[in-house]
């Protein structure tokens, strides 16, 4: 991420969250948080504790972030973000716990009497795979909620639709045969299969390194009777360090009416 | 296989459905997908990390080495690169690395006190990883990367607290002082979990091979065997070695190191004298005077005591006389006693001191910045009272100074003084790259402690070609320890690899 694309970051996730930018520059920008921005990414609970207790007037921090040092000629004080900062990883965060779920609507032509909208679910995973290596991907899948279709790069096909968040008004709701519930576990079940189907030689080396390095461990301890606690730690950590494992993750998804 | 799954999601998800909570913004959503999508890690090999890291700039060398450890060595390792490569980048890109692609959560960093605040520094800026530095009271279980001196971590309560967390990885600092097998540091790393681990060690071989092998039997437990395979594979002298070639292919698997010439960048030349010194009749008289007590006094007869004697002798007679005063005490027997006094008082009146003329002539030859290492106290103090008597400005560097005083120290040395006087335990910790001449006034045991003292001129930075002068008075223990010098640093590049000149290719010289 370049610093552009860091200031372009910044601007859209506040002007999402109704924080009023106030200076805006290619280089930096100042920003008033939000009261409920301010509790989220300011870190400072004892203070709103005593605001609202005593019924203070609250006073919600005014930021600067400066995204490109090299442009700074004014007097301007703040914080620098950069790709890999710890702010920018907790906006990062706080993004992926504000854009988690969603309810969206394809746009109709307000001519056609009674249009019908189908609806779908929509799910963004990521699986990561785990040894003393790893490998993470994504998959978006989506479901019919009427006749149970599967789709892959869901997520890229809705890029090319108008969706909205309001219902268009004189749509019909196909009401759904699939509770979104169940839906999801059937994409649950497609993402399990995709991982049963992929090459696990992965997990296999992983496996043989930790069958030698206990070899290499128990040849050091050989002829010893009584083992020491060393030898059991020792080998805890060769598991921890080459286990394999696979996680999964839901990023985000949402019911989406589409025609 | 196992496979982990949350249904945090899924709850969420419901309670949007029953419109107990509103759905989220498609903007967010979007943004968060993109995050997600950029920051995928889709490839089990290659560095993740630089990309993180904006405001540094790792060397081929430094990324190759994070690379080897990575993937070939599964995250235990002994980074070995010779002084002034840049271990501790090495050691933060591999963590970097580990905690972005989530296999480590908490690491350990156990360093030597003086150093704690260059981690921490480093960690911080080059690496955006907010490590903390270990106090009492710090609540270990809230803070993820913890930096701490193996002297404290070794103690009561700290070590028991250190236990009680579970760490992915634990980084140590100038491990080579984990070399000795019975000491309480030792048995302290090897009772903590080592899951990914690095020992960070320019010396990993000081004396003798078993030095490696107990190193690299904290690391992988067995790799060289046990202890009695190595031995009798290994030992029959201790300064010996057969098998060497196949010893050092296992070395290499857990090892890496770079020198300087390996690194593609332009090194600066050293170039080390070996300047003998005559002692003046008077100096050698006191000298084998010195020797002769032990024929005189059962206090004397210890041989550790008599080469302490015969070093200090061989450096300045201030700091003989305080040793032989301290000795003169245990004598018992009133003969001894003025035997050992005479003795003293012929020190005493020894007006020249011939090593100290000779580091003169080097200083006022070189018309620039010089750094003397001493083994003494004493022999610093008397130098810069020397040097003041010719002219020539000092300051006095140890290790003991805390950081202030360090920085400010250093300040006055660039600024200021033409010579910075150094006691051993300066030789770690700080870089003084502006300076191009080093004076090795006494000679340690060890070759290591010369490659760590040319270190901190000798590194990135360096301009010059670096002069190194060893000074060795003639006729005295300091010959012996020049050859045992060379015999250890034969050791070491049989098991480990070349070295620079510490001592200079011409022996002949002597």
């Amino acid at each position: 991420m370049y610093p552009q694309q860091v200031q372009q970051y910044l601007r859209t996730f506040f002007s999402e969250n109704n924080c009023e930018i106030v200076v805006d520059t290619d280089h930096y920008l100042t920003v008033q948080l939000t009261i409920d921005m301010d509790k989220r990414i300011m870190n400072r609970p004892y203070y709103w504790q005593y605001v609202e207790t005593t019924g203070g007037v609250p006073n919600p921090t005014q930021l600067t972030l400066i995204t490109d040092q090299t442009k700074l000629n004014d007097n301007v004080r703040g914080e620098l973000v950069y790709f890999g900062s710890p702010r920018l990883g907790q906006l990062f965060q706080a993004t992926h716990e504000m854009g988690a779920f969603i309810e969206m609507f394809e746009q109709v032509d307000e001519k056609i009497n009674r249009p019908i909208l189908t609806p779908w679910l929509g799910v963004n995973y990521k699986i990561s795979y785990y040894s003393n290596q790893t490998k993470e991907m994504l998959h978006s899948l989506g479901v019919n909620l009427m006749n149970g279709h599967i789709t892959k790069d869901f997520h890229a096909t809705l890029g090319d639709m108008n969706i909205t968040p309001a219902k268009p008004q004189n749509a019909f709701l196909l009401p759904y045969i699939i509770k979104p519930i169940r839906g999801l576990e059937r994409l649950d079940g497609v993402v399990e299969n995709l991982i049963q189907q992929d090459d696990h030689s992965w997990a296999d080396q992983a496996k043989k390194r930790w069958q030698r390095d206990i070899r290499v461990l128990e040849f050091f301890y050989e002829g010893v009777d009584e083992k020491p606690e060393c030898y059991e730690m020792e080998k805890k950590a060769l598991q921890q360090q080459y286990e394999p494992r696979i996680k999964i993750e839901i990023i985000n998804g949402g019911l989406f009416y589409l025609k | 296989m196992i496979i982990e799954r949350s249904s945090e999601w899924a709850e969420g998800f419901a309670k949007r459905l029953e419109n107990v909570e509103p759905w989220d913004n498609w903007t967010l959503y979007n943004m968060s997908y993109d995050i997600a999508k950029n920051n995928l890690i889709t490839e089990f090999t290659g560095l993740q990390s630089p990309k993180y890291l904006t405001s540094l700039k790792p060397l081929e060398h430094q990324l190759q080495v994070a690379e080897t450890v990575i993937e070939r060595m599964n995250g235990k390792a002994i980074l070995a690169d010779e002084v002034g490569l840049g271990k501790t980048i090495e050691a933060g890109l591999i963590l970097k690395e580990y905690l972005v692609r989530g296999l480590v959560k908490k690491a350990l960093i156990l360093a030597p006190a003086s150093l704690i605040n260059q981690w921490l520094e480093e960690l911080h800026y080059k690496f955006y990883i907010p490590a903390v530095p270990y106090k009492k009271n710090t609540p270990l279980e809230l803070c993820d990367v913890v930096v701490l001196s193996m002297d404290t971590a070794k103690k009561s309560p700290h070590r028991e607290l250190i236990f009680e967390q579970d760490y992915d990885m634990i980084i140590i600092d100038e491990a080579h002082k984990l070399k000795n097998h019975k000491t309480k540091i030792y048995e302290f790393v090897q009772s903590l979990k080592k899951k990914f681990c690095l020992l960070l060690t320019a010396t990993p071989v000081q004396n003798d091979v078993f030095e490696l092998f107990n190193l690299i039997s904290l690391l992988k437990p067995g790799h060289l065997g046990n202890f009695e395979a190595f031995q009798s594979a290994f030992s029959a002298s201790k300064h010996d070695l057969e098998h060497d070639d196949y010893l050092k292919e296992l070395v290499n698997q857990v090892m890496v190191r770079n020198r300087r010439q390996d690194t593609g960048i332009e090194w600066t030349n050293r170039q080390v004298n070996i300047l003998p010194i005559q002692f003046t009749n008077e100096e050698k008289e006191v000298y084998e005077m010195i020797m002769n007590l032990k024929n005189i006094s059962p206090v004397f007869s210890g041989a550790f005591s008599m080469i302490t004697l015969q070093k200090e002798m061989c450096s300045s007679k201030e700091a003989t006389f305080l040793t032989l005063n301290k000795m003169r005490q245990n004598c018992t027997n009133p003969e001894e006693n003025a035997s050992v006094e005479n003795v003293m008082q012929k020190l005493m009146a020894l007006e020249i001191n011939s090593k100290a003329e000779k580091t003169y002539e080097i200083i006022s030859r070189a018309k620039d910045k010089v750094i003397i290492f001493t083994e003494y106290k004493a022999s610093q103090a008397y130098l810069q009272w020397y040097l003041h008597t010719k002219g020539i400005t000092s300051v006095l560097f140890n290790g003991k100074f805390n950081k202030n005083k360090r920085d400010w120290m250093k300040h006055l040395f660039k600024e200021h003084a033409q010579v910075l006087i150094a006691t051993e335990s300066g030789g770690e910790g700080i870089n003084l790259q502006f300076c191009h001449h080093v004076i090795n006034y006494d000679l340690p045991w060890n070759p290591m402690k010369l490659e760590q003292r040319i270190g901190r001129v000798h590194r990135l930075g360096q301009e010059h070609d670096v002069h190194i002068y060893n000074l060795a008075i003639e006729n005295t223990i300091e010959i012996d320890i020049l050859q045992l010098l060379y015999k250890k640093i034969d050791v070491f590049e049989k098991v480990v690899g070349d070295l620079d000149d510490i001592l200079s290719a011409f022996k002949q010289t002597i």
